[in-house]
């Protein structure tokens, strides 16, 4: 209390110093972060503003998961791709006319022209690859050209003048599997343009001038833009559109909302300063630190303002009330802020606590967010306890004089509904406590079963309203194509490293290829045979198989050139079968394994969430097909390796040899299936990961191989289950802090419990809601129950502060009750209002994560509120001969229970972490813990029997 | 640094290709004639001729891949006998290319019948399938097996197709802008060609597409006289959109084997004349 009392004669003392003060920190943090980021040349060793959007950095660079997905796309020179649907609805055959197909080449020609070098690197080109775009008049044809005859040619070379040209076009795309449900829609009304892109950051870029050049094109079609990376970067830019309307737009409600209390625009400014000021410190360090605005750190105001208001609003509720006692400032807030002081640094401590357990979560975004929400609780802390003191002082006199209650009294008929409401709650949970408890309990089981029915799911697309643009592109593409999410699935040879047993292997083929070569050629024995004796000679010196290989070839290719015209054609043979020998490594060219890739493809679509897939298998089966007179009975894998080496060879005689290279390695050693999912729900990406998971478990491969899910939205469940977990974790251990500093703070386990008794309430009925309703659980859902934490214990500290603190004045809680219910409750009450309307503009939000935000901020203050005010008295009431029992002010250590149920929870926050970081293991940290507290109850027992704490007890009895 | 080194090599080459005895000084010469000539040496030096061509495909994540086949040519005499002052004729021509690996190809052909007045037939063996195929003519510039190359810088392009233009005459070179009479059918708007003075080897070829932009280079990296004929004997096609490379290795180059004009039927496709193809 000393402290708290000499801060605040510090500040009405000197009140210029302090706003001076405050000035200069937040002037100088703001400068460190504009500056750099204005001029970033001439403040090089600064940072500047960093936007990051990427929901793949929810994960560490270093996460396997990441690794995979990026060394895949390198090795498989798949980008992330922007589609651009185009749907005619006024045309019987959709957008295959004439007039249409001009569009769209016209689209494609323009969109192979969006690349520029980098300024910051100018050897390098960014933007749309155009070898790699997938549109009509880029892709091949391959087909039946005639009698006997095979043909490739692009498929729409130039856009066609007639409609029967037209309908050709899709007749031909209709054919190739590839192109049927991803380039043409399966309806064959609809084309998508697969635009890959060097890089997710530019899409945005890409998605205007598209839209720019979209508008100059005439003609009846619509044009749909989406794909996870233009989703992602849009977000990016809208996200600071929001930040720029909704966070003031909240600040303003906030402002009139206090104005409507309090009715002195002068004193109502000192909280919106302390929350302004709270939100540039906390973002200018952010910037400072190098840290990126990553969709979690642009929620950072929202939170911090409802959080930096909350304390003034407290100073304010009590000065309002008690001015009119004294008609003098400093005494007022002198007084205030004896009764305020304590509750509001913990209030403070425990939110910052709740924010800061986020550091625990495997996500670094997560963990900054987590981190500088606690760094700007506490600026507020500091701003609130010393500015708003000062403040108070600058205001003239004269301008209070009919400020406060007593002056209102006559006026302010909401202000006595208010007063006289919560009179009546008063009452009620005095006389109803049990009923009231009853109600809770029923409450609480409602809200079991909803967490039981809670989803766990997230999709970027839904980050938007239901009408921005991306979103209802998504909607009609998804409709009309085999999906727009895409997904890859790994296959990857694992080969035996057994040196010794493939030589051994070897020399078995050599005698097997040479006994069948002998009658044809009689050299073929005695040059197999050195090739046998060449093995033996080099097995030791080499490391691989594929070294052994190279130098058995090596060895034979100098020997053919000394070879006589007998003994040439056996050499010939020979290095024809060591390279046979090389490829039989090739596994994705073997029948039998393309076949197995197919029967994967055909799972796959019974997922009910895959609209299509591409494979290795499907280009076989087409050219196989298209060389066999194109009949549909040929679409298969021909029954040879070199059939189907052949069909491949065949292939890379198109424009686009290098497409091959998307879905098989040059070696033949891995492939790609690309799986278009019709939903972007992390939900349905797990599902389909688990049916495949199960499929091939129960259909084991020919040979053996490794699968492996990459891609966007892969990554994203993988992230997403990291985050459930990790929050889990890091909300159970705020809650052990929590709970710990409220035993200590009330010097008693029980006192302890009750405050954490309406925030668990809250936290049941929100999330049993969320479970209830359906809504998913998703990135700002999770996060929030930091702040549901966070807040709703603040109502209960304020609550029971001054519920102690009034009772010492009474003898009984019946005549307690009623004073808790004047100012106390009305305070509480104001803070619900003020706050949890003024983030309900976030609903008008274009942003579904803000709305969740704000929805939610406003409904865990309602519910903490209301369980505070009903719960907390209710319980005392209940509860209240254990909780002022005669013998009281006994120390710490001398209540036996307190001591214990202290250091129990302190060996179980000591446990997680010794779990989350340096990871031993549940099982020996258990039997650890039950060590610790034998010891535990021993020790207690033995503290709490000492002589100090029985004369102590014997005095006070 | 690459480009310093692709100069030095230009007149690296160009001393090489001075040094060379047979080789006379020309006079003043159209634009035609410098086509012409070097249409010749470029596919037409000979009777006919063959080759063993190890072709790599490097990517860009410099990833291998091989092909090795043996080429045999034979070109058909003019129809009026009165431009062939030399062995050269100009006119139609026979490519028979026989995969030797890798293994899994091992016995594909692929031939063709390139004709100067219409479009050329082309024709595919696959073994494991049993199968003869013609490759419909649509357009020539689409890959060779899977290379850098296209099947049209393979087989030769037909000099009629292109205005030519001398752009520059320099040392030892002829700088020629070849620009296509049907933009329409071809992916660039013009290339241009660096070709010797002396030997008229094409030593470069730049391919520029409708942004004016450079995306697809020739070289010839390395050139010897076979049987009194410069030749090329190892080159390379650079995609630089792409960023994959393709070079060719020629090896037991011989000219006027005097192959016999039957083995480019369909019936050889299936039976190899492993006899020339050795």
């Amino acid at each position: 209390m000393k402290m708290g009392t000499s801060i605040t004669r510090f500040s009405l003392n000197r009140p210029w110093l302090v706003t001076g003060l405050m000035i200069a920190f937040t002037l100088s943090l703001a400068l460190l972060a504009t500056l750099p980021t204005i001029w970033p040349h001439t403040f090089k060793g600064l940072n500047p503003l960093k936007v990051d959007t990427d929901p793949e950095n929810m994960l560490p660079e270093d996460e396997p998961v990441r690794i995979f997905h990026n060394s895949m796309k390198k090795e498989m020179a798949l980008y992330d791709m922007l589609v651009v649907g185009i749907v005619n609805e006024s045309n019987p055959d959709g957008v295959f006319n004439p007039q249409s197909l001009r569009n769209i080449y016209e689209l494609t020609e323009y969109a192979k022209s969006l690349h520029w070098s980098d300024k910051e690197n100018p050897d390098k080109e960014i933007g749309v690859i155009e070898i790699d775009l997938i549109a009509p008049s880029t892709v091949d044809n391959i087909e039946q050209g005639g009698l006997g005859s095979v043909r490739f040619e692009w498929l729409m070379a130039s856009p066609p003048t007639t409609k029967e040209q037209a309908l050709a076009i899709r007749k031909k795309a209709q054919r190739i599997p590839f192109l049927n449900g991803t380039l043409i829609s399966e309806d064959g009304k609809a084309i998508c343009l697969y635009l890959p892109l060097t890089s997710k950051d530019i899409s945005y870029k890409i998605y205007s001038k598209l839209q720019e050049k979209i508008d100059t094109l005439s003609g009846n079609e619509q044009y749909y833009i989406t794909g996870l990376p233009v989703a992602e970067d849009t977000f990016g830019v809208e996200m600071f559109k929001q930040m720029a309307i909704s966070a003031p737009l909240a600040m303003l409600i906030i402002f009139l909302l206090l104005f409507f209390f309090f009715r002195k625009l002068i004193v109502i400014v000192s909280p919106m300063i302390v929350a302004m000021v709270s939100v540039i410190c906390t973002m200018g360090l952010l910037i400072i630190t190098g840290n990126t605005v990553h969709i979690m750190s642009s929620m950072i105001p929202i939170f911090i303002m409802p959080i930096a208001v909350l304390d003034a609003v407290h100073i304010l509720s009590d000065f309002f009330d008690r001015y009119q006692e004294t008609k003098d400032q400093e005494k007022t807030v002198i007084k205030v802020m004896e009764t305020l002081f304590t509750p509001m640094l913990y209030t403070s401590l425990t939110t910052a606590v709740g924010f800061a357990s986020l550091a625990l979560t495997p996500i670094p975004p997560v963990q900054i967010f987590g981190l500088f929400i606690a760094f700007g609780v506490m600026i507020a802390w500091a701003f609130t306890v010393t500015f708003i003191p000062a403040f108070i002082m600058f205001i003239p006199k004269k301008s209070l004089e009919n400020f406060g209650t007593f002056a209102d009294k006559n006026k302010n008929e909401s202000q006595s509904i208010l007063t006289r409401f919560l009179t009546l709650l008063g009452r009620l949970t005095f006389k109803r406590a049990k009923l009231v408890m009853g109600i809770t309990g029923v409450f609480v089981v409602i809200a079991v079963y909803g967490i039981s029915q809670i989803k766990i799911n997230d999709n970027p697309i839904k980050w938007f309203n239901p009408t921005h643009p991306i979103r209802i592109a998504d909607k009609v593409l998804n409709e009309h194509f085999g999906g727009t999410y895409m997904g890859y699935l790994a296959f990857q040879a694992q080969t035996s490293k057994d040196l010794p047993k493939y030589a051994d292997e070897l020399s078995k083929q050599i005698d097997k290829a040479a006994n069948s070569l002998k009658s044809e050629l009689p050299a073929v024995p005695a040059v197999f045979e050195a090739l046998k004796s060449q093995t033996t000679y080099i097995i030791k010196s080499v490391s691989s198989k594929k070294e052994l290989l190279q130098q058995l070839a090596a060895f034979a290719d100098k020997r053919i050139q000394k070879a006589t015209m007998q003994e040439y054609d056996a050499w010939d043979e020979a290095i024809l079968f060591l390279d046979r020998q090389r490829q039989a490594d090739e596994v994705f060219k073997q029948p039998q394994v393309l076949n197995y890739i197919a029967g994967v493809q055909k799972r796959l679509l019974t997922t009910g969430v895959v609209g299509k897939s591409n494979s290795l298998a499907d280009i076989v089966k087409t050219v196989y097909r298209e060389l066999l007179q194109g009949d549909p009975q040929n679409f298969k894998i021909p029954d040879t390796v070199n059939a189907v080496a052949q069909c491949l060879m065949t292939y890379q005689n198109s424009h686009r040899p290098q497409d091959l290279w998307h879905f098989v390695t040059p070696d033949y050693t891995k492939t790609v299936l690309w799986v278009q999912l019709k939903s972007g729900d992390n939900m349905d990406m797990a599902k389909v990961v688990k049916a495949m998971d199960e499929y091939i478990a129960a259909n084991p491969p020919p040979v053996n191989l490794k699968h492996q899910w990459f891609g966007l939205t892969y990554i994203n469940v993988v992230w997403q289950n990291k985050m459930v977990t990790g929050m889990l974790e890091a909300f159970l251990e705020s809650f052990l802090i929590v709970l710990l500093m409220m035993i200590i703070l009330y010097r008693s386990a029980l006192w302890g419990i009750l405050s954490m008794i309406p925030l668990t309430v809250t936290i049941g009925l929100i999330y049993g809601f969320i479970g209830l309703v359906g809504k998913d659980y998703d990135m700002p859902v999770a996060v929030l129950s930091s702040l549901s934490l966070g807040l709703a214990v603040d109502y209960a500290i304020h609550f029971l502060s001054r519920a102690r603190q009034l009772r010492e004045g009474f003898n009984s809680w019946a005549e307690t009750a009623a004073p808790v219910f004047g100012e106390p409750a009305r305070a509480i009450a104001r803070n619900v209002i003020v706050i949890g309307v003024g983030f309900l503009p976030l609903l008008a939000a274009p942003l579904v994560p803000y709305q969740t935000v704000g929805v939610f901020i406003a409904a865990i203050l309602l519910t903490a509120g209301i369980a505070s005010l009903l719960i907390l008295p209710s319980m005392i009431t209940i509860l209240e001969k254990w909780l002022f029992p005669k013998t009281k002010k006994a120390s710490l250590t001398c209540n036996c229970t307190t001591c214990f149920v202290i250091a129990a929870l302190a060996a179980a926050l000591v446990a997680m972490n010794i779990h989350d970081f340096f990871g031993v293991g549940w099982n020996k940290l258990t039997w650890f813990g039950l060590m610790a507290v034998i010891v535990f109850v021993i020790a207690c027992n033995m503290a709490s029997g000492r002589k100090k704490c029985k004369t102590e007890a014997m005095m006070d009895s | 640094m690459i480009r310093k080194k692709g100069f030095f090599r230009l007149i690296l080459i160009a001393l090489i290709l001075n040094l060379h005895p047979h080789l006379l000084q020309a006079a003043e010469l159209s634009v035609d004639e410098i086509v012409d000539k070097t249409n010749r040496v470029s596919y037409y030096q000979g009777k006919d001729g063959r080759a063993r061509v190890l072709m790599s495909i490097k990517d860009s994540q410099e990833r291998i891949r091989r092909r090795n086949f043996t080429i045999l040519r034979s070109d058909e005499p003019p129809a009026v006998a009165l431009k062939a002052k030399d062995d050269q004729y100009c006119a139609d021509q026979k490519l028979y290319v026989y995969f030797n690996r890798p293994a899994d190809v091992n016995k594909m052909v692929f031939m063709v019948l390139k004709h100067v007045d219409k479009d050329d037939d082309r024709w595919l063996y696959l073994p494991a399938l049993d199968l003869v195929k013609r490759i419909a003519a649509s357009d020539k510039r689409t890959s060779f097996v899977g290379s850098d190359f296209f099947y049209e810088d393979v087989s030769g392009r037909n000099i009629s197709e292109d205005h030519h233009k001398l752009v520059e005459t320099t040392k030892n070179y002829y700088v020629l802008k070849n620009t296509p009479k049907d933009p329409e059918s071809v992916e660039f708007s013009y290339f241009k060609m660096w070709v010797h003075r002396k030997s008229f080897i094409t030593v470069k070829t730049e391919y520029y597409d409708k942004q004016d932009k450079k995306y697809r280079i020739y070289e010839a990296l390395k050139v010897d006289t076979i049987q009194g004929y410069p030749t090329v004997t190892k080159d390379r096609m650079r995609d630089l959109r792409t960023k994959s490379e393709t070079a060719k290795e020629y090896s037991e180059v011989k000219y006027n084997i005097g192959l016999p004009d039957n083995i480019f039927t369909e019936r050889y496709l299936r039976r190899a004349p492993m006899k020339y193809l050795r």
